[in-house]
This record gives C-alpha cells, structure tokens and sequence, in this order.
C-alpha cells in the first residue's frame, strides 16, 4: 500500500487548566468533619475514616499500628472471624493503615451494601475489644514478617535513612526492634484507642456515585457518639536528626547495593514546595528524568532510580532511591552528587523544561480522574490544612516556573554537604 | 456493562474502541501476541529483552518516552509467558501523539548496538533486584523447571540464564521483531474519551500503512501429565521455612477455569479464606499464606505458598495445605462461602473496570482468548459455579501424582 503519511510527530495541545471539581462538606451531629466528591460511572463508593492517630502519637513502637491492626481483631459484637467473613461477603475490599501523622480504614464497597458497610465500620472503629489470644498471635505474625523484611536491602536503607534525618528517639525516626513485638498489651491498645480514635480527631472522606442515604446513614452510625472531655494529646518528643552523615550497614552477599540519599526538608504548606516538586521531578521525578536518563538509560547500573518528595505534618523529606550493582555503587553515588551539582550551576534548557512541564501538566489531570485519585489528592492536600487552591498553585508553577529559579533552588535545598547518604549492602 | 465496538484493518490489526466521556484522558493498550513461550530454548529471556529495547527508538523517532512526555502522557509494559503489553494514557486532545508513537514501533525499530548492550545490563539489574537480592526470590525460578518438562513455561519471562540474553545479537533481535510484532499480531484497545469514529480515524491513518507480516507459526511442545509426586528441598539462609505446591490444571480457555479460580479465592480470597483463617489464625502453623492460579493460556498451574511459624514441621504443614484443600469437598458451611466468594468476585470485576487502563488491557486480552465479550459475561459465569463443580475439581486436580513441591528450608540456625 503506498501512502503519503508523513510519520512526523502530531500537533501538541498543550494540557488544558486543570479542572479539579470542589469537594463539599458538611458536619455530623456531633461536629464530626464529612467531605463528599461526587465522581465516577459506577455504582461504587470510597470511604475513608482518618484519625490523628499515626506513630506520631505513639509511646512505644508499634503501637500505633497494631491498634490499627487489631481493629478487626474482634469487637464486641462480632469475633474477628465474623467481622472478615462479613466484610468478604458484601464485597468490600478494606485497607487499614497507620502511617507517621494518621491513621484509619479506608473502604471500596458497591452502594447497595452503604447499610451494612456503615453498621461494620463502626463496630471497627469504635467497639474493638483487643482480644489478647489475636494480639499474641499477630504479634507472632508480624515479627516474622518483620524478620524477612529485614532481609530486604531497601527496607534496611530507608529505616536507617528515616532514623538519620529524625533522631533515635522521635517516632518518625524510632527504628523497630525484635523486642518491641514484645511489649504491646490490649490494655495499651485500648488506652491508644480511646484516646485517639475519637469524634474530635477524626474525618471522614466519601466519594464516588454516592449514595443518597449516605448522610443519613452516617449520623445515625457516628453522629451520636459523644466527644469525650479528654484533652487530646500534643505528639512528644523533638525531632533531633543524627550527626553522622554517611551510614553503610553491611549486609554479606548481597548482590546489590541499596542507596539513600536526602533530607528533612520543607512540607506542602511551605510557598517553596510547587517549585521544589518541578525540581524534584527534573532530577528523578519521571521515567525521562536525568538520574534515570544517567543511571539507567545512558549507564545501565540499575533497574530503576528515583526521587520523591514527601510531607510531615511536622517536617517533610526529599529522598533519592536506588538499588544499584555492588561494584556500580560509588559511582552511582558520584554520578547523584554531579546531577544535583549541574542542577545548581546550569540552567536547565527550555526543551527539557517543556517535557517536564507538559508532562506534570498531565499527572495533574490523572490525579484527579476518577472518585478514588480524586479522593487521594483531596486527602493529601486536606491533611495540611490545604485546599484545592494548593493545587491551582502548583498547575500555575508549572507553567510559569523559569530556570532562574530551578538553580535557585537546586541550592537551597540541595546543599549537598546537608545531605544524608545511606547504603546498605555486602563489604 | 462495558460497551464496545470493534473492527479489523486489512492489515489485519484487530481494534476495540470504549468510549467512557467521564475522564478526560484516553488510554490505548497493545497487546503483541508474543510471549516467553515462543523463545528459542537456547534464548531465553527475549520477549522481555525485547519489551525493553521498543523504548529505544523506532524508524522516524530515535526516543519514544520524550514525545510521550511532552505531550502529557505515561506510559509502560509488561510480558510475561503469553503476551507482551504496552499501555498509555494520554490527555485526549494529544491522543495523535500516542497513535503516532505506538504505530512507529509496529512499523520498525531502530535502536543502537549501545542501547541492546545498556539493556542487557538493565534487565540484569532487574533479575538481581527481583530474584537475586530477595529472600526466597528464586523459589518461583525453581519452581517452573520442576513442574514443567518440556512446555516452555518451563523458564521463567525474564530468562532461564542472564547468559542468554547477554548473548544475544542485534540479528537476533532483529529476526525476533520481524516475526512476532506485525500488526496482524497484534490488538489495539482504546478506552476513554474517545468516540468510534475518530479511533477508526486514526487507526486508518496510522496503522493502516503496516503491511501484514508473515508470523512465526506457533507449535508449542505439550506437557506430557505429570505420573509421580515431585518433592524439591531448598537449602537457604532465611529466617523461615516456606512451601511452594503446584498443580498442574488446564489452559485459561477450559471450561473449568472459572471453577478452579473460585477454589482459590475460597482458599485464599480476602482475610476470610480458609487456608488464612485454618492455618494461619487457628493452628497457627504459617505467617502467611496464599493460593492463585497462572491463568495462563496454555495449561497453567495452581499455586499455594505460604511462611511458616517458629518451630513448625515442614511435613505437618505440607499435610495441613492438603486437609484444608480435602477439605472443601464437603458441603459443610461450602452454601455461605461460594455466596461470599462470588459476591467479591463481583464487587472487583466493578472495581477493576473502574480504570480505564484496567478496561483497555482486559479488552484486548479478551479478544486475544477469543471473544472480547467476556469482559462482560465473566462474572454470570463464575457465579453458575456450583459446589459439585469444585468438589469435582478438587478430586480431579488435587492428587499428589499432579502436585509438585518446593520445602523451602532455613539453614539459620535461630530460626
């Protein structure tokens, strides 16, 4: 077949302004905060219930997240058999997490089981029992998991990297220990939970082709719960990071090396963090960024590089990860300090600006397709007290950001003698 | 209800078009009908290679991310035994821009003797990361070879040996492409903001011009039936002692697949399934366990792994797997949990089609096995499973002549 195609590229539109649509909110009848995004073509919902009750809030190591856990461990009404055997049969996929500032259950139903979904998450939430036979054998469970976690190169790396840039003694920092699964009893966790799984520190976040008897239905489950006269408590301890730069652990035999390197830097609430996300991504923010470009592409030492940069309520860290072959090791590491030095001296040229731009110009637009990205990026920015203005922000810095201030930048933040440099592998 | 409509190009391209006006993005998902099984035994390790070098640029465009990029798209792929796929999604209005890309790599490849040699260290990286650097991340190496005599499911996608791929030319490669990726092997699924006609547009202008290839036959070796029990011991440095078990069942287009992946799902579907709740919370024998099937498409295999607890016999617990599995031969509490097991088979059908990427690549793996309405009618199937199905399943499959197993030992002394 003879044709007259010219395979050359198509016009590029540049992506039209993000449209995010607004949430709406409203409050139960004890001031409970409930934020609603209608979205989606199915006949499905998302709920999420947060509480500040992450590892910030924890005297011990574990705590938090075991009373997570435990949460479906039994309650008063139903065994911890039932209460999974329940949720599996109306459909309802359930993740529970703990993770440093919050914690919570986050649900995917379909809308005709809204009823019975409610009925359980409050039986989760607020009427656990903590038997001790399931905590004794999940503490059992989790310290293997945590024995063959240890094993892993990358899980290593990042413990000691959040422990460097927090202190020992810090909860975003605390590293865990064999005899921590030692420690938790149900009276703790009970102690945990009533404190913390409150009215007064929780909020729910719905989206997805909601139900019409949603809000009903939810004052009924969490509108009448009174709030307590406990004063919550303010998270303890200060975050002091570690002097010592540069840690190695040794791990014998492995075949690659684990690498991180970052610092505590800035959160989203800071008028910096837009501009610091677009540098973030031009160093290893995307698949066409220039460590991947140079580690991966140009010098084939590892399956993958990146760099990622993520908000504490009380700090925030910026962090480069790879695992690379052992003998490819430093000059990985010299190869990461030059890209970050280029970034502070050389202004970064206005072809690879317009992939970068255009390319987070659609990132903006997945993360808010769909009920569930949307109701992702409405959480992280809501949890610092954000609204989707964050996000305007961050479109319009996309735009417009020059390289003037990329350099800028690149040393402010990037002060490579602040950075801390973990690996983890044999020697 | 996935609404589809679909046509073939001369060429012999097959296209199914979505069109779903909620999101503002498109997704196109391509699906080469060539995976680990059509390697040459001596080669092993290609497909993926391969996978990996149509980023390295094609005939009119020396870098296929770049473009992608600036016109606000993402992308990826994956192969595995089967099928090679590669998916986009795209803002719509620069949806040209991904029909220009992905028709470039159908058309030719041009890639550099560089890039097949940088390659080559990336994927060795890769297998280190995956298989090498992880605790018990060759069991699923070893797995394969034990079970699997002559049909090429016997090694693994990314390779039996690295020194496979680390011997392969720019020929061979060559050679592969010109075999396997024409467009009359291939299928293209376009979800998203897009209507029909415009897909039909472009897929016209940009694939059309691909002439029809002559495809390497497929004549794969069948697997002769397994006759005897097959028991490997692994030795390792790990903190636990693990199991691997397998049975042999049939290909992904047998009638009894939708039985058999219930059996797994009231095995191990969800924190409620019986392998979970017998063996990991009452008899405290495993740190975790888990059952799935390859759903491959030629005949796969059902797969139980699981930890096992301080101090447990690797025999007691190898016999505990087989008790519960027995176990759902009788009809006794079987009503409720077939009712809960499809009800979530239900609610993740919704769920998965709940992406437009997750519609595309279903769709054309659909159409691959023959009929791209099964997206829709999977569900009606798997509920018409009833319990004398599956007990007639559990006795067919499950016999030890068809079960092979890895015991996974810790050499450490405190375990």
């Amino acid at each position: 077949m003879m044709n007259s195609l010219q395979r050359i590229q198509p016009p590029v539109f540049p992506v039209e302004k993000v449209v995010i649509p607004e949430s709406k909110s409203y409050k139960l009848s004890n001031g409970v905060p409930v934020y609603t995004i209608e979205a989606g073509t199915e006949e499905v919902m998302r709920l999420e219930f947060i509480f500040r009750a992450g590892q910030i809030m924890e005297s011990l190591p574990l705590l938090a997240s075991t009373c997570n856990t435990m949460l479906t461990e039994g309650s008063v009404n139903y065994s911890s058999e039932e209460l999974n055997r329940m949720l599996d049969y109306y459909g309802v996929f359930l993740n529970q997490s703990a993770e440093k500032d919050s914690a919570g259950i986050v649900l995917f139903f379909p809308n005709k089981h809204i009823q019975k979904v409610l009925e359980l998450s409050h039986e989760i939430l607020y009427h656990p029992v903590f038997p001790e036979p399931e905590l004794t054998s999940l503490m059992k469970k989790r310290l293997r998991w945590y024995m063959v976690n240890r094993e892993k190169v990358q899980n290593l790396a990042i413990d000691q990297f959040f422990e460097s840039l927090f202190g020992k003694n810090h909860p975003y920092g605390r590293q865990v220990i064999e005899t921590d699964f030692e420690n938790i009893t149900p009276a703790l966790l009970s102690n945990f939970h009533t404190k913390y799984y409150t009215p007064e520190n929780m909020a729910v976040i719905i989206s997805g082709k909601i139900h019409n008897m949603t809000a009903d239905l939810l004052n009924s489950y969490f509108g009448n719960i009174s709030r307590g006269f406990m004063k919550t408590e303010e998270p303890v301890g200060i975050i002091k990071s570690e002097k010592t730069k540069r840690v190695h652990i040794s791990k014998p035999g492995m075949v690659q090396t684990a690498i991180r390197i970052g610092s505590a830097t800035i959160n989203k609430r800071h008028p910096d963090y837009p501009g610091l996300k677009i540098l973030d991504s031009v160093l290893g923010g995307y698949f066409g960024s220039r460590l991947m470009k140079n580690i991966r592409e140009e010098k084939g030492y590892t399956y993958g590089i990146s760099s990622s940069l993520s908000s504490l309520d009380l700090s925030g860290f910026k962090v480069i990860s790879t695992e690379v072959g052992r003998k490819n090791c430093q000059k990985t590491i010299d190869e990461i300090y030059s890209e970050i030095k280029l970034l502070q001296n050389v202004h970064v040229k206005e072809d690879e600006m317009a992939v970068v731009r255009n390319y987070m110009s659609g990132e903006m637009v997945r993360m808010f397709d769909g009920p569930f990205a949307l109701a992702e990026s409405f959480r992280s920015a809501w949890e610092f007290g954000l609204d989707n203005s964050y996000y305007y922000r961050l479109a319009e810095k996309i735009k417009t950001i020059e390289t003037d201030e990329i350099i800028e930048l690149a040393r402010t933040y990037y002060n490579i003698e602040e950075l801390y440099e973990i690996t983890v592998g044999s020697e | 209800m996935i609404n589809y409509k679909s046509f073939t190009l001369e060429n012999g391209l097959r296209v199914l078009v979505h069109e779903d006006k909620s999101t503002p993005l498109v997704a196109m998902n391509i699906l080469y009908d060539v995976g680990s099984r059509d390697e040459d035994p001596a080669m092993t390790g290609l497909a993926h290679l391969f996978e990996h070098l149509m980023f390295g640029g094609s005939v009119n465009i020396p870098d296929f991310d770049t473009p992608l990029q600036l016109a606000g798209g993402e992308n990826n792929a994956f192969t595995n035994n089967d099928i090679t796929n590669y998916y986009l999604t795209i803002p719509s209005e620069n949806i040209e821009t991904g029909f220009w890309l992905e028709s470039d790599r159908m058309l030719e490849l041009d890639f550099s003797p560089k890039n097949l040699d940088n390659q080559k260290n990336v994927v060795t990286e890769e297998f280190n990361q995956r298989y090498v650097n992880q605790p018990y991340g060759d069991a699923i190496l070893k797995l394969r070879p034990l079970t699997y005599k002559v049909h090429p499911y016997r090694w693994p996608t990314i390779g039996m040996d690295m020194s496979h791929i680390r011997n392969t030319d720019l020929d061979q490669v060559k050679s592969f492409f010109f075999s396997h990726y024409a467009p009359n092997n291939a299928i293209l699924a376009l979800t998203g903001n897009i209507g029909y006609d415009l897909a039909y547009e472009l897929t016209q202008k940009w694939f059309g011009p691909i002439e029809k290839r002559s495809v390497k036959p497929r004549n794969l070796p069948v697997e002769p039936e397994q006759t005897e029990e097959r028991i490997l011991a692994i030795g390792r440095d790990v903190p636990s002692d693990a199991i691997y078990k397998v049975w042999h069942i049939g290909p992904r287009r047998s009638e009894d697949f939708y039985t058999l992946d219930l059996v797994t799902d009231l095995l191990a579907g969800g924190e409620s399934g019986r392998l979970h709740t017998k063996l990991v919370r009452e008899k405290k024998l495993f740190s975790e366990i888990n059952a799935y099937l390859t759903a491959d498409i030629d005949p796969g295999l059902i797969i139980v792994q699981g930890k096992l607890m301080k101090g447990i016999d690797i025999q007691q617990a190898n016999e505990s797997i087989n008790e519960v599995i027995i176990g759902l031969i009788s009809e006794n509490g079987i009503k409720d949990e077939m009712e809960k097991v499809k009800n979530k088979f239900e609610s993740s059908n919704v769920f998965s089609n709940t992406s437009i990427l997750n519609k595309a690549a279903n769709l054309s793996f659909c159409e691959l096995l023959g009929n791209p309405g099964l997206i829709n009618s999977e569900v009606d199937t798997y509920r018409n499973v009833n319990h004398g199905m599956v007990a007639e399943a559990i006795k067919r499959y499950f016999i030890s002549s068809n079960c092979s197993t890895i015991n996974y030992i810790s050499t450490r002394k405190e375990k």
